[in-house]
């Protein structure tokens, strides 16, 4: 009985082993044309991993800032960037009525008003003056409104540290401490901690002794090397009574539209810049932008030099199976079944090198990580090369689309030889 | 099988095809018509028209000229695939060259043209053409593991495997010795008694074109002479066969 190839799966089976039998018929030839595919997918799925990957640790990073936009004094926007990652220096302040005229906004649903300033530690009320790191940033805040905005924050427990707590009401010589910070210092709940602040405008810094209340649990961002005071208290020793470093802002409705409009409505006001998350997200993403588009000529390099080496090596094979092609051609084959042969021994090969390329770019990822991290500081922290299933799912469709494609040619060739043409030429 | 029905009859064939400035008349006029069970040998020199008219009569090319009736089926001026509709389970190939495909054993190749045809293999049926062809111990084994003889064996029961009407073998014993090559004209001669084919062959072997129901003998492309041996005949042509059926070309 004659039955359809393309329905009946014993026959498509024979094809496969056909097409699969061809294939080794030059294994050398066809393990590095896979070898090629193989390269060109793991490349791709490397970058498509990294890039993946990194724009979720960026994702994970501005949550855990606890903002969704954050209006700051006029400046770079990197060093705002820098700022809310890593914290920095050099600071700018505004008037410290702007958070009574912001906290106005029918979009907001909470804000928090922070004092930055920059002090010096001492060692036991020692100065250190050779030690080449002595500075702590230490934040002014107001603990309801703060742990609104982060309530991912704990207390440490445990043996030294049970009890923590934020400042009691109206004190002025209470710290906390985050996690870095305390374990750099040997701080437990109890002891004393002691810091050099330098008024504004005046000459000399005074020294004060704070006794720490309470230890942060590690939380993976800046907070975690600060030191915190009551922002009034941090306003008082800083001598700046009237001002405030940023206000963080959480929205009722985070689209950018809204952010948008947001930050249009207070862009208004004088000596104030709005920072919304997407500038953030777009500015660290642009710190390696370069790199990536590099990475990815050099991906479509790869995947065009496979994509050749397919195709010649098929071409090839074509060219010395011509009498054979004639052969199969007088023993009953019709063109679609020489061309779906030949097609099929393309996509095995695509296929092939699309499973060895997907698992190598899978053993290589910690590789991968580790050279990128290398060579770029992308300011996140965690795993930035995510290969998931989905990627390589895709991959592997690519790599068959190319395949597909790639195949057409020399399966077209074949099919179109005349098999009297092709038998004589072939002897 | 009936031994009557015609099942190539051609009429004024003719394939001319052109190189450079110049016509060549590779087949110029042939009239003929074959039986099943017949035995039909196609001598003549290098460059007589042999191979052009078996691939004619083969539909593997398409004649410029004349009028083709392969099964009872018209060929003339039917493309390239439409000559393959044709070709299907009517007509089986056996090349000079053996042509097996060298990565697939010597049952793969046997059963290869089923899977273009789509039809399943059938172990029992694959053995039974190996028995006829006198290789059932070698079905596993690799071509290149096999003797000239052997491979050609192959290729014929490769040729019988979907069930042909007509064997076409081009210079079948070109590559092969002479007492091998006398084997395999004995199994063509036993192929065509037992299952009715009508088997085809061209050859520069007079010894072996002999060895036919009739011969018929090539000159520029057209039939110089026509033999009939009745049955075949072992004799040298040397020892003068009766010649039945003597047509001098057209035009001469």
């Amino acid at each position: 009985m004659v039955r359809d190839r393309t329905k009946d799966p014993f026959i498509l089976r024979r094809y496969v082993v056909l097409a699969n039998k061809n294939l080794r018929r030059r294994p050398g030839r066809t393990a590095l044309t896979v070898a090629g595919v193989a390269l060109a997918v793991a490349v791709t799925v490397s970058l498509g991993g990294f890039m993946l990957g990194y724009r979720v640790a960026i994702d994970k990073s501005i949550n855990m800032l606890g903002f969704q936009v954050m209006i700051m004094a006029k400046g770079c926007p990197y060093e705002a960037a820098t700022m809310m990652l890593k914290g920095g220096t050099g600071l700018l302040y505004l008037p410290a009525d702007t958070y009574d005229k912001v906290k106005t906004d029918a979009d907001i649903e909470s804000i928090t008003p922070i004092f930055v300033g920059v002090a010096e530690k001492q060692a036991s009320g020692i100065s250190d003056e050779g030690s080449a790191s002595n500075t702590v940033i230490v934040n002014g805040i107001d603990p309801p409104s703060y742990q609104v905005m982060k309530p991912w924050l704990a207390f440490k427990q445990g043996p030294g540290f049970a009890g923590g707590r934020w400042f009691s009401p109206g004190s002025k010589d209470e710290v906390v401490i985050g996690f870095e910070a305390a374990e750099y210092e040997q701080r437990k709940v109890g002891d004393t901690f002691y810091a050099s602040i330098t008024p504004a405008g005046k000459p000399d810094p005074v020294l004060h002794q704070f006794k720490v209340v309470g230890v942060l649990e590690r939380t993976g961002t800046q907070d975690d090397g600060t030191v915190f005071l009551p922002i009034d208290v941090a306003r008082e020793y800083f001598n700046r009574p009237n001002q405030l470093t940023i206000l963080g802002i959480k929205l009722k409705e985070f689209s950018s539209s809204k952010i948008s409009e947001f930050e249009n409505r207070w862009l208004s006001l004088p000596e104030v810049q709005v920072v919304g998350l997407q500038q953030v997200k777009t500015t660290l993403v642009n710190l390696v932008a370069t790199a990536q588009t590099m990475i990815a000529a050099v991906t479509a390099v790869a995947v065009i030099v496979a994509l050749i080496g397919v195709i010649n090596t098929i071409l090839m094979s074509v060219y010395e199976r011509t009498a054979e092609i004639g052969i199969m051609k007088a023993l009953g084959a019709r063109r679609s079944g020489i061309f779906e042969l030949i097609w099929l021994e393309t996509l095995m090969m695509c296929l092939a090198g699309a499973v060895m390329g997907s698992v190598l770019a899978v053993a290589g990822s910690g590789l991968v990580q580790k050279a990128i991290k290398s060579l770029f500081d992308l300011g996140v922290s965690g795993s930035i090369v995510q290969i998931t299933p989905a990627l390589i799912g895709y991959a592997v469709l690519g790599a068959v689309i190319l395949g597909f494609f790639g195949g057409l040619y020399p399966a077209w060739r074949a099919s179109s030889m005349r098999p009297v043409d092709a038998i004589s030429r072939g002897e | 099988m009936n031994m009557n029905e015609i099942l190539i009859e051609a009429h004024g064939l003719k394939r001319h095809y052109r190189r450079g400035s110049e016509t060549v008349k590779a087949v110029d006029g042939v009239d003929l018509s074959i039986r099943a069970g017949e035995r039909v040998s196609i001598l003549g020199p290098s460059g007589s028209g042999k191979t052009t008219l078996i691939n004619l009569l083969s539909c593997l090319d398409a004649p410029t000229e004349g009028t083709l009736l392969v099964a009872g089926r018209s060929v003339a001026g039917l493309s390239e695939d439409e000559l393959v509709e044709v070709r299907r389970g009517v007509v089986g190939f056996v090349f000079q060259q053996f042509s097996l495909l060298p990565t697939l054993t010597v049952a793969e190749n046997v059963e290869l043209p089923l899977t273009f045809l789509g039809r399943r293999t059938d172990a029992q049926r694959t053995g039974e053409i190996l028995k006829t062809v006198g290789l059932s111990d070698r079905a596993s084994h690799l071509p290149r593991e096999l003797s000239g003889g052997q491979m050609q064996r192959v290729a014929i029961a490769r040729a019988l495997i979907a069930d042909p009407k007509i064997l076409f073998a081009d210079e079948p014993t070109g590559n092969l010795d002479s007492t091998t090559g006398e084997a395999i004209i004995e199994l063509f001669k036993q192929l065509a008694h037992d299952k009715g084919l009508a088997v085809i062959i061209t050859t520069h072997n007079t010894v072996f074109g002999y060895q036919a129901d009739r011969v018929i003998t090539l000159a520029d492309g057209r039939i110089a002479k026509q033999e009939e041996l009745r049955g075949g005949t072992s004799l040298s042509p040397l020892a003068g066969p009766k010649q039945k059926t003597a047509r001098a070309p057209r035009g001469e």
